[in-house]
């Protein structure tokens, strides 16, 4: 590594250390904003939390749900049709043969 | 009044806040919130930030209050906790874009190798632009390292990554951090 580099960056990290930001205006009331959110948190009720934790699980079963009924209707409508369209075929073919 | 009245550990705190006292709790967080604001505020971007991670860290840690066993002092544990919720900041947030003006980013970087006094606020904005180039896990070694001044095995500690894993980590940090320095800043 290049001493003279690694001697650059030292100096910057040097420079740096006591460059803090200013935290005093965000420390002023801190411990009233947090407990309100503490308190908001915990007034939430449990089934709520429990709700809100589940959403993602019902999203995916909905989801599942959906994609499985579409294959399903696609496949079954295939077949319908195919029995519809056979039978009609049959029963032209029958009506047209026999003259009913 | 006693002492211990007046001054009551922080254990005893904990206690009281488990229980569901507010005000022990409120007490827990003026006591140490020097401490994870001076951590937050290597990280965020601006006061918004800074007060939204100081919330995190806390909120954390009244969460996992109950998990405490003070076998270590409450500081320190609450230390980890507030490092953690930085790395995860950094990973979930993108860094600025900063309005750097190449020009005087080249005066401050010969200001400095030339050990000439320069202003804290220009030296943050350099900091701050270089790291920014830095994935959230290098950035969080070298300011603890580097800035902070924190030993190998305490970033272990902190992070909860192996020494070695560091010491790996804090060498191609400081690789990457030259080179976005070599781009910027040709002597």
């Amino acid at each position: 590594m290049n001493l003279e580099k690694r001697g650059k960056l030292d100096k910057l990290f040097a420079a740096g250390r006591p460059a803090k930001t200013a935290t005093g205006p965000v420390e002023y009331g801190f411990e009233t904003r947090l407990l309100a959110r503490i308190r908001a948190e915990r007034e939430r009720s449990p089934w709520a939390e429990a709700v809100w934790r589940l959403i993602p699980a019902f999203a995916a079963i909905v989801v599942a749900l959906g994609v499985w009924n579409f294959a399903g209707r696609n496949g079954d409508s295939t077949n319908l049709h195919t029995a519809i369209t056979g039978h009609a075929d049959t029963s032209l073919l029958v009506s047209t043969l026999t003259g009913d | 009044m006693s002492a211990q009245t007046d001054d009551p550990t922080d254990e005893r705190l904990i206690q009281d806040a488990l229980t569901g006292d507010d005000e022990a709790f409120t007490a827990l967080v003026r006591r140490h919130k020097g401490k994870v604001f001076g951590i937050a505020s290597r990280y965020a971007r601006n006061d918004h930030d800074l007060d939204d991670l100081a919330q995190e860290v806390f909120i954390r840690a009244y969460r996992k209050l109950d998990k405490f066993r003070g076998d270590a002092p409450f500081e320190h544990w609450l230390s980890r906790i507030a490092v953690r919720s930085c790395y995860d900041f950094l990973r979930k947030t993108r860094p600025e874009k900063q309005n750097v003006s190449l020009d005087s980013m080249n005066m401050t970087l010969t200001d400095i190798a030339a050990d000439k006094p320069v202003s804290t606020h220009e030296v943050r904005e350099i900091l701050d632009f270089a790291l920014n180039h830095l994935s959230a896990k290098d950035r969080l070694v070298i300011t603890l390292l580097e800035l902070e001044e924190k030993s190998v095995r305490e970033v272990a500690e902190l992070t909860g990554w192996g020494e070695a894993n560091v010491k790996v980590r804090a060498f191609r940090a400081r690789k990457a951090l030259e080179k976005v320095l070599r781009i910027y800043h040709e002597p």
